[in-house]
């Protein structure tokens, strides 16, 4: 009698996973179970979205940690690879190859026989829409052809997990609105499709999960609305030196937006932890007319507060 | 069941790296120059059987003009005057070459029998000097060959041949930022190394094996039909099998050295000297030492052993001389020895392979 499979295996999961390249980090201490359906990894660039994917297919080994896409380790590529399929974010290919060829021949390093590589590469071909364009030279093909072939490559196999790195970069409206209708086609059969964004607005329509990465930790994670939520709810930490960092503790202290204040180790300035910035930085001008002079404001905490910035960006031009 | 339907498997997987490995290997622009290498002596060879045939009826022709026959030259003994030689001999076939210093007379008569050229060098009316030189005979020729396929083919060619095509095969993929194609594909690292191993080796031994059948086509090619049969007949065929074993041999061997350090290296000029070094040290290794180089097991397989020439400078020729014989059972061991013990040393490094192209 076959049960339904053991929920690790039906899972991604990252476990405590640090990956540096030399003394860069990639991603540090990332631990995530991302369950069937399409999640989006979302952050600003240099943020850590294509180590976790290149971690999750096995194509960078972590440097602590564990990695298990349905149960598979990554180091088990044999394996691996019937049920995942990649699109990179690398736009080189192997010399000389047409869309079809290209295809054709990545089929075959599964060891599938020639028609069913041929079948399975028309097909490939035909949901991408790229019939008339696959007996052209890959090198040949615009920036939003060459997109649409890899992701052709990492669905061809009608693998069970799709990791796609920036898939919509360079697709024309029209495409992405196909391509999107694909990954929610795919997740629709209880797939998982993990999809990388710098741009929060270009996937949060689709993301049934987000995960907001910065400066290669994970920031914020579930669904979107919750993402929202937490970031709006994450204090900010702000510095601000001044001449009487006492009276500025005591002071910000009684408003309640403000989580914590502590006078900072040097006695120069005080550390604090707001829920709202907006009043924050009011309530800040009106200190400054009570007689403490404030040298400098600075944030204290980068990565939540570019990530805030960013989110707000991103959200303000959906509007 | 299961273990035959993964070789099976396997086995399909590794044409197919072959089938898109061999387009690169045989045609790709930065390879041209191993078709240069390997080809440069055939076309000496070549260039050198074109004079020879161009030049095959000249010494009888002389000899019929200025008739000398063997047997009076060898009678010419040094002490003689120009005039003794010449009314032995008659005129000689070219005008003396005379050259004059200081109040001395140094000339040069040139004779031949058909066969051979004499020179006869007369200081002050007195015959000084008696040489003589054999037209080119397949004996001379062979080992002319012997020389060049160790010094040049085996030691250069085929060795920075190898270079070229197999530290490619991961380096070249890394440079190009196309290696990730291969690791998409649910293949084990070993298979995939396999895989691009045996295109490698297919194009280096197409390539060389190629080159050394055309090197001794043509190094035969001035020498008659009978020379040739007389040749195959005796040790001919054996000759030209070893050889061409040799060279494949000498592909895998090196072909192994090569992609191991394709996976290692970042610049392929490191390991390639790092290998030369070694390879021409390997005269002066201790017994045990000497076993692990590729050139080892070759020289002693190499059909004719090449002299070192008279006018050799020492280095060169102990680098030509085998170190010591080993029977060809034992060289041809050793080299799959060596050639399986690095190919699982670059698997263990091939499943350790990441794709980092912003650090190429």
């Amino acid at each position: 009698m076959s049960g339904p499979p053991p929920i690790a295996e039906s899972l991604v999961v990252l476990e405590n996973v640090s990956r540096f390249y030399g003394e860069v980090l990639g991603v540090n201490r990332v631990t995530l179970s991302i369950p069937p359906g399409i999640t989006s990894l979302v952050g600003p660039n240099g943020s850590g979205k294509t180590t976790l994917m290149n971690l999750m297919t096995g194509l960078v080994r972590p440097t602590r940690g564990k990695v298990r896409v349905l149960g598979i380790t990554p180091a088990e590529p044999e394996k691996l690879f019937r049920l995942l399929g990649y699109s990179t974010q690398f736009d080189s290919y192997p010399k000389g190859l047409t869309g079809y060829q290209f295809l054709y021949s990545f089929l075959r390093l599964f060891g599938m026989g020639h028609s069913e590589c041929d079948q399975l590469a028309w097909k490939a071909i035909e949901r991408v829409n790229m019939r008339e364009a696959a007996n052209r030279k890959v090198a040949a093909y615009s920036k939003g052809m060459r997109q649409r072939i890899k992701l052709a490559q990492a669905i061809a196999h009608d693998p069970r997990v799709l990791v796609l790195d920036e898939p919509l970069n360079g697709l024309d409206p029209l495409v992405r609105a196909e391509t999107i209708a694909l990954f929610r086609e795919f997740a629709a059969q209880g797939r998982h499709v993990i999809v990388s964004s710098h741009i929060l607005h270009e996937v949060d329509m689709i993301s049934d999960q987000v995960i907001l990465l910065s400066n290669g930790y994970v920031v914020a994670e579930g669904k979107i609305q919750s993402v929202r939520s937490e970031i709006r709810e994450h204090p900010m930490q702000v510095l601000i030196r001044c001449n009487r960092p006492g009276a500025l503790a005591s002071k910000v202290f009684e408003q309640d937006h403000v989580v914590e204040a502590k006078v900072h180790a040097d006695g120069g300035g005080v550390l604090i932890k707001t829920r709202d910035a907006d009043r924050f930085y009011r309530m800040l001008n009106q200190i400054a007319l009570n007689g403490i002079e404030i040298e400098s404001v600075a944030p204290a905490d980068d990565n939540v507060n570019s990530v805030y910035e960013y989110l707000i960006g991103g959200e303000e031009s959906t509007k | 069941m299961m273990p035959l339907l993964n070789i099976k498997q396997s086995w399909a997987q590794i044409r197919a790296v072959i089938r898109l490995e061999m387009r690169k290997t045989f045609f790709a622009k930065r390879g041209l120059w191993v078709y240069a290498l390997a080809l440069g002596p055939v076309a000496l060879y070549l260039v050198h059987s074109i004079d020879m045939l161009r030049d095959r009826d000249r010494p009888q022709a002389l000899a019929a003009a200025h008739p000398a026959s063997t047997e009076t030259l060898h009678s010419i003994t040094r002490g003689m005057t120009r005039d003794e030689v010449v009314a032995a001999l008659g005129e000689p076939y070219t005008p003396p070459e005379v050259f004059h210093r200081r109040s001395h007379e140094r000339a040069v008569y040139r004779y031949t029998d058909g066969e051979a050229d004499y020179s006869f060098t007369f200081f002050d009316d007195e015959l000084v000097g008696i040489g003589r030189r054999e037209r080119c005979n397949l004996t001379q020729d062979s080992l002319i060959f012997a020389t060049v396929f160790q010094f040049y083919f085996l030691r250069l060619a085929i060795f920075f041949g190898c270079v070229g095509i197999f530290m490619n095969l991961f380096r070249g993929e890394m440079v190009d930022k196309s290696l990730h194609f291969y690791l998409l594909a649910p293949m084990r690292r070993e298979v995939l190394l396999l895989g691009k191993y045996l295109a490698g080796l297919i194009a280096t031994v197409v390539i060389f094996t190629t080159s050394t059948a055309l090197q001794l086509w043509t190094m035969s090619l001035h020498f008659d039909a009978r020379v040739i049969d007389d040749y195959l007949r005796g040790p001919g065929w054996s000759h030209v099998a070893g050889y061409m074993g040799v060279t494949a041999l000498a592909c895998l061997g090196y072909g192994s050295v090569f992609l191991a350090a394709g996976l290692l290296f970042r610049n392929p000029i490191i390991p390639a000297a790092i290998a030369l070094v070694w390879e021409s040290a390997n005269l002066f290794l201790p017994a045990a030492l000497k076993k692990i180089s590729v050139i080892f097991y070759l020289q002693s397989l190499c059909p004719v052993v090449a002299p070192p020439g008279k006018d050799m400078p020492p280095p060169l020729a102990l680098l030509i001389s085998a170190a010591e014989p080993t029977p060809a059972v034992v060289a041809v061991t050793g080299l799959l020895v060596v050639t399986l013990v690095v190919l699982l040393m670059a698997s263990m490094q091939a499943r350790k392979l990441e794709i980092n192209y912003g650090a190429e």
